[in-house]
């Protein structure tokens, strides 16, 4: 517990550090906030399983750690060590923080027309209204020690704004490298993008430590996303992180009427990770969707926490997660829709299917729903267990051996998740990666 | 090619295989009938390897070996292959690359390459003239969505890519129309040789008509009670099977 104090002591006192440090910005509405947040991260403290939020994971292990928060100083990679984390065949925009500072010399930026790209902190002077509207207005942080954390620490980070109907057809990838290689780092930054009405973007999200050791990097990465009228945005979040590493994170979105959100969130290693993914549809004919796939393996715990938020009449949520658990693994998943008493036809779906690979892989799956209209079709659904006996017993009498079998079946259940993503070259990727963590030539 | 002896098998407990004895030589077609629930599946299943079934009692050899002993792929690397009475569906494998892992298992058991894949392809076209399947079902999910006939129709096709030289047909009739039935049939007879053996479980003498038996066996309560030629079926057909249960009843109290 003692080491769980010092990191949160530690932190309040590198807060002081920081805002000292920042001359003119300190009177800043953004500002003013931040210092909020940093009052009520003292106050509620890290949360630990007596939270209802937090009953199945533990983060002790996460912040028992002997942290530095990432020093602002440039960074000494190259583009040839964070080559194997970039999308092959991609042309992209690819945004790189290490440590959360935004690091110009491993980025590349190619679309220039209809978006603004800045680092957060610029965006704090250079978009203040923009700013001022959004931030910390769709992350509630009030109640949420991690938000409040992270909103207290918002200096680092993307600000991407996609002009009124601009299609972008070149992603941004967003690229958080933790370098823990000198010491335990703890990274936080924070992203807000907003989408203009009829306008149309994709994402990528994906965070990476470098840790020799028994240094551990921890990375908490918080997108606020506002999506205006009609507005289309497809955000895939990748996690494939060494063993070192530990990943809080969230996406809080808010819809305005008829625009669509596309969420992919695929995990296939890492300590423990958790997602909190939030969509208040708050326009009416708002769509939302939410995929996961969690294939997981040795001791990786993975949460994810969904919400969709009905706010008003006639918007549509989906959900499919789906998980593969293997070794001492354990999989989380909480998904809460909530449809407000204004929220007639709604149509809400939602589903979690899981598969035990072993006897000590464990999951607990949660289904909340709060419906607060009487006109709305709503569904959920929850499954845990092996793989269907027919099914492997069929391939096998065809000649598979049962590994075989099995890897063909999993792969299968697990596609289900990546074809959701749009962006192909970045889906044969993941579903390669899944073939060969299966084991199998599938081609 | 198959020798059953004193085959005894139970699920859960329940004995359902009281002593199986039948002989299947190289290039004869056996037909097994009998009422519902008497072992007809069992029996295949068992012969199939599926793991549910604990054989206790008696031996099966395939063609000199110990066939009881292998594991469910090998049997069917083999040459041993059923044709479920009813098909799983699986979404989200697509029948062809299935397929192609399945010939490519029974290829590298024989010490054969890969096959190419545009060998491969050219193979596939074939077979599914045989059955008359098309593109857009060979494409799909395994059976997923498929209707009962067309289930079997796919069984009959992978049947036909796998080649093989055990063939235990589980009521593929059932759920095929008429002239499914007529062309499921003739892929069959197309596919025998001198060197291949079926077992044709059904209910009908309508299939008998078109895969002519040479043996036709009755299975009732585990045991197989009676053996004749092809009329058999026919004498099945017109009396039922009542006299066959009052024939089983004499030896049991005999
Ligand atoms: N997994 C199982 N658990 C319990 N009982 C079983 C199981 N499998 C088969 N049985 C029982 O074994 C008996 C024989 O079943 P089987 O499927 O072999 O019959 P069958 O001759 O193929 O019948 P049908 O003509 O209806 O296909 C039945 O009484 C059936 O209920
Ligand atoms: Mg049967």
């Amino acid at each position: 517990m003692s080491e769980v104090l010092n990191l949160q002591e530690k932190l309040v006192k590198e807060f002081a550090l920081v805002e000292g440090a920042l001359n003119g910005q300190a009177k800043t509405p953004v500002h003013a906030i931040r210092k909020q947040a940093m009052k009520r991260f003292a106050e509620l403290g890290f949360p630990t399983i007596r939270h209802e939020e937090w009953k199945y994971t533990n983060i002790m292990p996460v912040v028992k750690n002997d942290y530095v928060l990432a020093p602002q100083s440039s960074t000494t990679l190259t583009k040839a060590d964070i080559e194997p984390f970039l999308m092959p065949d991609v042309k992209a925009n690819v945004l790189v923080f290490v440590n959360g500072a935004y690091a110009a010399n491993l980025s590349t930026i190619i679309s220039t027309k209809n978006v603004e790209i800045l680092p957060l902190v610029e965006a704090f002077t250079k978009k203040t209204v923009i700013v001022e509207q959004h931030f910390a207005q769709i992350a509630a942080w009030q109640n949420d020690a991690m938000l409040a954390l992270n909103t207290a620490f918002a200096l680092n980070g993307a600000y991407i704004e996609i002009a009124k109907g601009a299609v972008v057809e070149e992603p941004f990838h967003l690229l958080f490298v933790n370098d823990s290689r000198a010491q335990s780092t703890f990274a936080p930054a924070r992203n807000l993008i907003v989408v203009g009405a009829n306008a149309e973007a994709t994402i990528v999200e994906s965070a990476h430590t470098l840790a020799t050791g028994e240094n551990v990097g921890f990375t908490n990465v918080v997108s606020e996303v506002v999506l205006a009228d009609n507005a289309r945005l497809h955000h895939y979040k990748i996690q494939n992180d060494v063993e070192q590493s530990h990943f809080i994170g969230a996406l809080y979105a808010h819809q305005e009427a008829t625009s669509v959100l596309n969420t992919v969130v695929v995990t296939l290693s890492g300590g423990i990770v958790r997602n909190n993914l939030s969509a208040v549809l708050a326009g009416k004919g708002a769509d939302t969707h939410f995929y996961g796939l969690y294939l997981v393996n040795g001791k990786t715990l993975v949460d994810n926490h969904t919400l969709a938020d009905h706010a008003v009449a006639h918007c549509t949520s989906n959900e499919l997660y789906k998980g593969i658990m293997d070794d001492r693994s354990t999989g989380v998943f909480n998904g809460k829709i909530m449809v407000r008493a204004d929220a007639q036809k709604t149509l809400a779906y939602q589903s979690n299917r899981n598969i035990l690979m072993s006897p000590h892989a464990t999951v607990n799956t949660k289904p909340q729903l709060e419906i607060f209209a009487d006109d709305v079709k709503c569904s959920h659904g929850c499954t845990a267990g092996q793989l269907d006996d027919e099914s492997v017993f069929y391939l096998r009498a065809r000649g598979l051996d049962k590994e075989q079998a099995q890897a063909l079946l999993l792969y299968a259940f697990a596609g289900e998740i990546t074809e959701k993503i749009g962006l192909e070259p970045l889906r044969e990727r993941l579903e390669t990666i899944i073939a060969e963590r299966l084991h199998q030539e599938l081609v | 090619m198959l020798t059953i002896t004193s085959l005894q098998a139970s699920v859960e407990g329940k004995e359902i295989l009281k002593g199986i004895n039948l002989t299947i030589g190289k290039g004869e077609i056996h037909a097994i009938m009998g009422p519902n629930g008497s072992g007809k599946s069992t029996l295949a299943s068992v012969l199939a390897g599926r793991e549910d079934y604990d054989v206790t009692g008696g031996t099966v050899t395939f063609q000199g070996a110990d066939l009881l002993e292998m594991s469910p792929e090998n049997r069917a690397r083999e040459g041993v292959f059923l044709a479920f009475q009813y098909p799983v569906e699986i979404p989200g494998v697509s029948n062809t690359n299935f397929l192609k892992a399945a010939v490519n298992e029974v290829r590298k058991h024989r010490g054969q390459e890969p096959m190419e894949p545009k060998a491969f392809l050219t193979m596939m076209r074939e077979k599914m003239a045989l059955v008359e399947m098309d593109q857009a079902m060979v494409s799909r999910s395994v059976n997923e969505g498929f209707s009962g006939g067309e289930k079997k129709r796919n069984e009959i096709f992978q049947m036909a890519m796998l080649e093989p030289k055990l063939s235990i047909l589980d009521e593929t009739d059932s759920g095929l129309d008429i002239d499914a039935l007529k062309i499921v049939a003739n892929g069959v007879n197309k596919l025998r040789s001198k060197e291949t053996s079926t077992i044709v479980i059904t209910h009908y003498q309508r299939l008998l008509d078109y895969i002519v038996p040479d043996f036709v066996h009755v299975l009732y309560k585990g045991r197989i009670v009676k053996s004749g030629g092809k009329e058999l079926a026919l004498e099945l057909e017109a009396k039922g099977y009542d006299w066959i249960k009052d024939l089983a009843q004499e030896e049991v109290t005999a």
